[in-house]
């Protein structure tokens, strides 16, 4: 890999996203469950922290999208969460 | 300055949820190269109803129970388990597959099957962690989820060096003219603290993470580290820079009242706006979303 990155304005962004209030990518794991969930119920909750993670890591955001979007497959038929 | 990355890591045991799964797992980078392109009107793994080999009892009502029991009961809640590990897994893969270029079904079928047996392993190791604060299946999928999210990006990374590159290597902002000059002022006010605030291992993780965009992952078995240091390297590295970008009058000072604020997007629609720059007042914030566009903003209001 030789190329040479510049400064884009989304890149600057990412540089400079702020994470806080800190969550690690374990701790995402631990909560992505019932927050995607939660997501998915008639009253959603806000995990603020996970949220701001979920920003900032763009792992974890993909796989968090990937299940709530599983659920919302399987889920289909079944009634509401929540 | 550089230092370069390849994929070196050994053979990985991948046997040990054998006792319950569907088929034998095989190592990826053997099939990639004779795997035939898939046929998307045979292929059954393109179907999210194809069955997944479920048993035909119903789920155990205790899952923890039933896994931890013995006997028939075990045996009948383990092939119910893995087939939630190879429905998430194979959702996933084919949800990443583009990253995985042209790779046929067979490929696909290891990597889901791989992941499924992997995450059930997992799974089992910290069956006494679940605490029932969501269902079951939901924290099951997880497991099954992430495994398969790395196991593509690994098969899709594996044939790429990564170069860890210094501030030295990013273009000059004044190259790109159609930048608008507050951009190119931040860009360089940006590049300036990243030689001043950051350490060499703080740059270049953060080059490889938020500019080049190599996987957290990725980059983790490379370096022989974790996915958490990584992230926690780079959340330092934003912290440093953000401080010294306020310092420096680049970015309005944090809002006290406002733990979790993206100033970063005080922007325009490109990303930087006008009032960015030594001695602009602040404005209202409007939050970048740099790297996932389908999750929630954490200052959006949820409404039910």
């Amino acid at each position: 890999m030789s190329r040479s990155p510049s400064l884009a304005p989304q890149t600057i962004a990412r540089l400079l996203l702020s994470t806080l209030p800190w969550l690690s990518c374990d701790d995402c794991f631990e909560r992505i469950d019932s927050y995607a969930e939660a997501q998915l119920s008639a009253q959603p909750s806000i995990d603020r922290h996970l949220m701001v993670h979920l920003l900032g890591c763009p792992s974890c955001a993909e796989e968090a999208q990937s299940l709530m979007d599983l659920l919302s497959e399987t889920d289909r038929g079944r009634p509401a969460l929540g | 300055m550089s230092g370069i990355c390849r994929d070196t890591a050994a053979p990985e045991v991948r046997d040990q949820a054998s006792s319950a799964r569907a088929g034998p797992s095989r190592d990826v980078a053997r099939d990639v190269a004779a795997d035939p392109a898939p046929d998307p009107a045979r292929d059954p793994a393109r179907d999210p109803e194809r069955p997944t080999g479920s048993p035909r009892d119903d789920p155990p009502s205790d899952w923890v129970a039933a896994l931890s029991s013995s006997g028939t009961e075990q045996a009948a809640a383990l092939a119910h388990l893995h087939a939630l590990m190879l429905r998430a897994a194979r959702h996933q893969v084919w949800r990443m597959r583009s990253q995985l270029g042209d790779v046929g079904a067979t490929t696909i079928d290891v990597l889901v099957n791989q992941s499924a047996d992997e995450a059930m392993a997992v799974l089992l190791r910290k069956l006494h962690t679940f605490e029932g604060r969501s269902r079951f299946t939901t924290w099951a999928y997880k497991f099954a989820v992430l495994q398969a999210a790395a196991e593509v990006r690994r098969t899709a990374w594996r044939s790429r060096d990564v170069e860890l590159h210094d501030v030295d290597t990013l273009r000059d902002p004044a190259a790109s003219p159609s930048q608008e000059a507050e951009a190119t002022d931040l860009a360089r006010a940006l590049v300036e603290a990243m030689t001043s605030v950051l350490t060499l291992h703080q740059r270049r993780i953060t080059i490889a993470l938020a500019v080049e965009l190599v996987p957290v992952d990725v980059l983790a078995e490379r370096l022989g580290t974790t996915r958490g240091a990584l992230y926690k390297t780079l959340h330092d590295a934003r912290t440093r820079l953000r401080a010294e970008l306020v310092r420096t009058g680049y970015l309005p000072a944090p809002d006290p009242g406002a733990e979790a604020h993206s100033h970063v997007g005080r922007a325009s629609a490109t990303g930087v706006g006008s009032d960015v720059g030594p001695g602009r007042a602040p404005t209202p914030s409007v939050p970048a979303i740099p790297f996932s566009p389908v999750l929630s903003d954490p200052d959006q209001e949820v409404t039910p």
